[in-house]
C-alpha cells in the first residue's frame, strides 16, 4: 500500500481558477518527497489534500480522489486522519494551541483518547526525538524561530503518525536552526520510516535528504523522480546544481561536496577578479554612531556605529534574535535608541518582516499607489515600474492577501520602494520567495543602489547577500562584530554561500558566468 | 485549585476587612505572590498594568464622588456648582467638597484596587490551560475556545504594534492622519482572521473533536435543553408568582441540567494528559488559605472596630495586630517551590525512565 495516492485530482479554490489540474501520483511509504515549484504554484494546496484540508476546510471545487493510508480523504475529514498524517503549516506560531510546549505537544494525544501511561511515554520520546525536552514547560512565543518549528512538528509528531507533512519548515529559520528542523526530520525518517512530505524553497539543504521530487509547475504536478533529475533544470535548484549546469558537469551535483571532487582540477579556482563595486560609494546617506538600543530589559543592541552610503546594498547577517531588526527599526528611526544617535540627509523606509502588517487594500496595483496617496502625489507610471520591476505586474488586480508568501512580499518591498525613499530597509525579504522573485528582488535592489540610493538587508539568506550585497555587516548578540566587503567577509564565515566553497574566490554562479565569458573573449 | 481558593480567600478578606491598611497588606501580599510564582507570561506583565488601571479608576471615582456627594462636617475648599434638573437626577455637581466624601471615596476605590489586584495575580500565576484541565469534562470545549480566545489578546497586541510601525515606516516617517484608523485596523483584523483560520485547521488536523457526537452527547443536549426551558418556566412562574410551580420547575430544571453534565462527561473519551491529584501540602496549603478569611470573618463577630474605618468623625485608621497576621496568612503558597503550588503543573522530576528516550 502506498503512503498517499493521488488519483486524478483537480481542485479550485471558490471563485477562483483551478489550483490543481489532474494531478496523479503516489508517494510510497518511509520515503522523503521534496515537492518543488515557484510561488503560488499551488505546493501548500497539493500539501493540503494530503490530510483532507482540502476541500474540508478551504471549500471549493474537489474532484478526483486522495488516498492517504488507505482512507479516502473523501470519507474522512483531517480529524479523522490525525493518527496517520501530521500536518504543520507555513506559520508554525499560530498552530500552538497551547501556550506551553510540553501540553501543546500532548493535545493530539488527548483528543485521540491515547491512555494516560501511553501518552506520558509518548510525549517524553517526542520530545527527545526533536530535541526539546528542555523546552518542555515554555510559551511557544518565548522560543527562537528553529525552536519553534520543531515544537511544531512535535506537536503533530506525538501520535506517531506514519506520515509528516511539512509546509516550508524552514522558510523563516536561519541557518543554524533550518539545519537544526531539517536534520529532526531526517532522523525521523530514518529512526521511524516516517514518511515525508516537504515543500521548500530553499534547496541546499533539503534537497540532499529527498529520495525523490516532484516538480508543481500551474497546478500541474509531474510524476516524482530523482531529486537529481528535477532539480537539473529547475530554475530554483540549489546554486552548486545550477554551477554544474554552467560547467556542463554530469552528473549535476547536489551537495558542496559533490561539486567540490568535480571541480577539483578545474582551471578557474584561485583566479583573481575584481570587485568592482568595492569603491561605489557615495555620498553617506544615514549614519548611526554608538547606537544602543534597549527593548524591555533586554539590550537588543549595543555599541553599533554604521555609515550607509549612496550605492550601497549592504546585507546584514546573524542567527535569530542577533539584533538585526532592531537595528534596521533603529535606523529607519522607529524605535528610541538609549544611548547614540542616527543622523543623516536620506529618507528612509522601512519593509516589516511580515508583510500582512501592512497590506490592507483590495487590490495589488491599490496597494502600491495607496503610499504615493499617502504622501500627496499621484503617479501612475511609477505604481507600473515597481509593479513591473518586481515581476508581480500579472497580479495587480488580485487580492493582496489571497496571493501566496513569496508574492505578498514583493507587493511589500513595491509598496514601500514606490514612495521613493533614498535608503530601503528590507527585513528578511525572500522568505519563501522562489527564484524568479529572487532575481526580480536582486535586480530591483540593486538598481535602487545604482539610481544614487541604498539599501539595507536584513537576511538569513546567504546566496542573497552573495548575489547583491557590496558590504556586510555580521551581528552577534547585538554587537557588529565583522564588517567588510561581502567577498571577504563571506569568505571567512562557516555559512559562506555554495559556489564561494566549491570555486574560491567565485561567490555567485553569475561570478563564474561572467569570468567565463572573459575567458573565452581573447 | 489551589489558586483558586486563594484569589476567592483574598477577595472574601478584602470584603470583610475594607480598612485601607488592611487592603493594603492583601495588596502587597498579591505583589509579592505574583514576583514569587509569576509564570512570566502576557498576564504576569499585565499585573502592574492592572492595578495601575484600576487606581486611575479609583482616583476618577474620587473625583466624580467629591463633586456630587454633599453632607459632611470637615468643608475642603468650595467650587462653583450648579443642579442638575430634575430629569436627570436633581443632584448638585460642584459646590462644597467635603473630606469626608474624598475619603470615603479614595477608601472604596482602594477596596476595588485590592480586588483587582487579587484577579490580576491570579491571573499572572495560573496557567489557564491547566485551569481548563481542572474543570469537569463537560465544560472542556467550553474551556478551550476562553483559553483560545485569551492566547489571541498578546498576539494581538503585537499585531496592533506592528501595523502601525508598517504604516509609519511605509512613508519614511511622514505621518499621514487621513485615513490612518482604516489602515491601522483593516491588517489587524485580516492577519487576525488569517491566525484563527490557521489555528482552525491546526486543531482539525491535530484530531479535535475525532469522534463527533456519541449517542450519550446527544443525550446530554437534549436534557440540557429541557433544562433550560425548565428553569425559563420556572422564573416566568415566579415572575408570575405561582411560587409552587415555580419551585417545581426549578427543580426539574436543575436535575436536567445535572443529568446533561454527568451524562457528558461519562461520555468524553479526552484522556487528561498528566493530571496531578492534591497532594497534602496542596490541602494544607489551601487550608490555611481559607483561613484568613474564617479568621477575619470570626474577629468581625467579635466585634472588631478596626475592620471598618469610619469616617466620620475623621480618625486615622487604627490597627489590629490579628487581622494583619490572618492576611498574612494569604503568603502561604510563597512557602512553596513555585512550580509546585500550581494544582495541575507538572512536577519537575522526570518520571520517564531512560530506556524510552529511545524511538521505539
Amino acid at each position: 500500500m502506498s503512503a498517499f495516492e493521488f488519483r486524478q485530482v483537480s481542485f479550485a479554490y471558490p471563485d477562483a481558477d483551478l489550483a490543481l489540474r489532474e494531478v496523479d501520483f503516489e508517494v510510497a511509504p518511509g520515503e522523503i518527497l521534496l515537492v518543488v515549484g515557484s510561488s503560488g504554484s499551488g505546493k501548500s494546496t497539493l500539501l493540503r489534500c494530503a490530510n483532507g484540508l482540502v476541500p474540508h476546510s478551504s471549500g471549493g471545487r474537489f474532484s478526483g480522489d486522495v488516498i492517504a493510508f488507505g482512507r479516502s480523504t473523501r470519507s474522512h475529514h483531517p480529524r479523522e486522519l490525525a493518527d496517520v498524517v501530521g500536518f504543520v503549516g507555513q506559520d508554525p506560531e499560530a498552530q500552538f494551541v497551547v501556550d506551553q510546549v510540553e501540553h501543546d505537544v500532548a493535545f493530539v494525544l488527548e483528543n485521540l483518547g491515547i491512555p494516560e501511561q501511553a501518552m506520558r511515554r509518548r510525549v517524553e520520546e517526542t520530545l527527545d526525538a526533536l530535541g526539546i525536552a528542555h523546552l518542555r514547560d515554555r510559551s511557544p512565543s518565548t522560543l527562537s524561530g528553529g525552536e519553534r518549528q520543531r515544537a511544531a512538528i512535535a506537536g503533530a509528531l506525538a501520535a506517531a503518525p506514519s506520515a509528516l507533512v511539512l509546509d516550508e519548515p524552514t522558510s523563516q529559520l536561519d541557518p543554524q536552526g533550518a539545519d537544526d528542523v531539517l536534520a529532526a526530520v531526517s532522523r525521523l525518517n530514518a529512526d521511524l520510516g516516517t514518511t515525508v512530505v516537504l515543500a521548500e524553497h530553499r534547496l541546499e539543504r533539503a534537497a540532499p535528504l529527498a529520495d525523490r521530487a516532484v516538480l508543481v509547475d500551474g497546478g500541474r504536478v509531474a510524476s516524482p523522480a530523482s531529486p537529481r533529475a528535477v532539480l537539473t533544470g529547475y530554475a530554483g535548484a540549489p546554486s552548486v546544481t545550477r554551477l554544474g549546469r554552467l560547467l556542463g558537469w554530469d552528473p549535476a551535483p547536489l551537495t558542496v561536496r559533490e561539486a567540490r571532487d568535480a571541480a577539483s582540477k578545474h582551471p578557474l579556482i584561485g583566479a583573481t577578479i575584481a570587485d568592482p563595486l568595492s569603491d561605489a560609494r557615495g555620498d553617506m546617506l544615514v549614519r548611526a554612531t554608538n547606537l544602543e538600543v534597549m527593548l524591555g530589559a533586554q539590550r537588543a543592541l549595543a555599541n553599533a556605529t554604521i555609515d550607509i552610503g549612496q550605492g550601497e546594498v549592504v546585507a546584514l547577517l546573524g542567527r535569530n534574535g542577533a539584533g538585526k531588526t532592531t537595528l534596521l527599526r533603529a535606523l529607519a528611526r522607529l524605535v528610541e535608541p538609549s544611548r547614540g544617535r542616527v543622523d543623516g540627509s536620506g529618507t528612509v523606509a522601512y519593509v516589516p518582516q511580515d508583510p500582512g502588517s501592512l497590506l490592507f487594500a483590495p487590490t495589488v496595483r491599490g496597494e502600491v499607489a495607496e503610499t504615493l496617496r499617502l504622501l500627496g502625489r499621484r503617479d501612475d507610471d511609477a505604481v507600473e515600474a515597481w509593479l513591473e520591476r518586481l515581476g508581480i505586474a500579472h497580479l495587480a488586480e488580485r487580492h493582496p492577501r489571497s496571493l501566496a508568501g513569496g508574492e505578498r512580499q514583493r507587493i511589500a518591498v513595491a509598496a514601500v520602494a514606490v514612495g521613493g525613499a533614498e535608503v530601503l530597509m528590507l527585513d528578511e525579504p525572500t522568505r519563501g520567495m522562489d527564484a524568479a522573485s529572487r532575481n526580480a528582488l536582486e535586480h530591483a535592489v540593486k538598481a535602487h543602489a545604482a539610481a544614487g540610493g541604498a539599501v539595507v538587508l536584513a537576511t538569513h539568506d546567504i546566496e542573497l547577500a552573495a548575489q547583491c550585497a557590496t558590504r556586510v555587516i555580521v551581528l552577534g548578540d547585538g554587537e557588529v562584530i565583522v564588517e567588510g566587503p561581502a567577498r571577504a567577509v563571506l569568505a571567512g564565515s562557516l555559512y559562506a554561500p555554495q559556489v564561494l566553497r566549491v570555486l574560491p574566490p567565485f561567490l555567485t554562479v553569475t561570478d563564474v558566468e561572467i569570468a567565463l565569458a572573459r575567458t573565452q573573449q581573447p | 485549585m489551589t489558586w483558586l481558593c486563594w484569589a476567592l480567600a483574598g477577595t472574601t478578606a478584602i470584603q470583610l476587612a475594607p480598612n485601607p491598611l488592611y487592603v493594603l497588606v492583601v495588596i502587597g501580599v498579591a505583589w509579592v505572590v505574583v514576583s514569587a510564582h509569576g509564570l512570566g507570561g502576557p498576564f504576569a506583565r499585565a499585573f502592574p498594568w492592572l492595578v495601575a488601571a484600576a487606581t486611575v479608576f479609583g482616583i476618577l471615582r474620587v473625583v466624580l464622588t467629591a463633586i456630587t456627594t454633599h453632607g459632611g462636617s470637615d468643608v475642603l475648599f468650595s467650587t462653583p456648582s450648579f443642579t442638575l434638573p430634575e430629569v436627570l437626577g436633581g443632584f448638585t455637581v460642584g459646590g462644597t467638597i467635603e473630606t469626608q466624601a474624598v475619603v470615603y471615596a479614595a477608601a472604596e476605590g482602594l477596596v476595588i484596587v485590592g480586588i483587582v489586584a487579587v484577579f490580576a495575580a491570579f491571573n499572572a500565576v495560573v496557567s489557564h490551560y491547566e485551569l481548563v484541565q481542572t474543570a469537569p469534562r463537560a465544560f472542556h470545549e467550553l474551556g478551550l475556545v476562553v483559553v483560545v480566545a485569551l492566547a489571541f489578546v498578546p498576539s494581538i497586541i503585537t499585531s496592533i504594534h506592528d501595523v502601525g510601525e508598517a504604516d509609519r515606516a511605509r512613508t519614511g516617517g511622514r505621518i499621514v492622519r487621513r485615513g490612518r484608523l482604516l489602515r491601522r485596523i483593516v491588517p489587524v483584523l485580516e492577519s487576525g482572521l488569517e491566525r484563527a483560520i490557521t489555528l482552525s485547521e491546526s486543531l482539525d488536523s491535530r484530531g479535535f473533536g475525532h469522534r463527533g457526537p456519541s449517542a450519550r452527547e446527544r443525550g446530554a443536549g437534549w436534557c440540557g435543553a429541557l433544562a433550560l426551558l425548565g428553569l425559563g418556566a420556572a422564573f416566568v412562574a415566579l415572575v408570575a408568582s405561582e411560587g409552587a410551580i415555580a419551585l417545581v420547575l426549578a427543580i426539574i430544571g436543575a436535575v436536567g441540567l445535572g443529568a446533561a453534565i454527568v451524562l457528558v462527561s461519562g461520555a468524553s473519551t479526552r484522556v487528561r494528559y498528566r493530571r496531578r491529584p492534591l497532594t497534602a501540602a496542596d490541602f494544607a496549603c489551601i487550608a490555611v488559605v481559607i483561613a484568613a478569611p474564617v479568621l477575619v470573618g470570626v474577629v468581625s463577630l467579635v466585634g472588631d472596630a478596626t475592620l471598618k474605618w469610619p469616617v466620620d468623625p475623621l480618625l486615622w485608621p487604627s490597627v489590629h495586630v490579628l487581622p494583619v497576621v490572618a492576611l498574612l496568612a494569604l503568603l502561604a503558597p510563597c512557602a512553596r517551590q513555585p512550580a509546585a503550588v500550581m494544582a495541575t503543573a507538572p512536577p519537575r522530576i522526570r518520571t520517564a525512565p531512560p530506556a524510552t528516550v529511545d524511538a521505539p
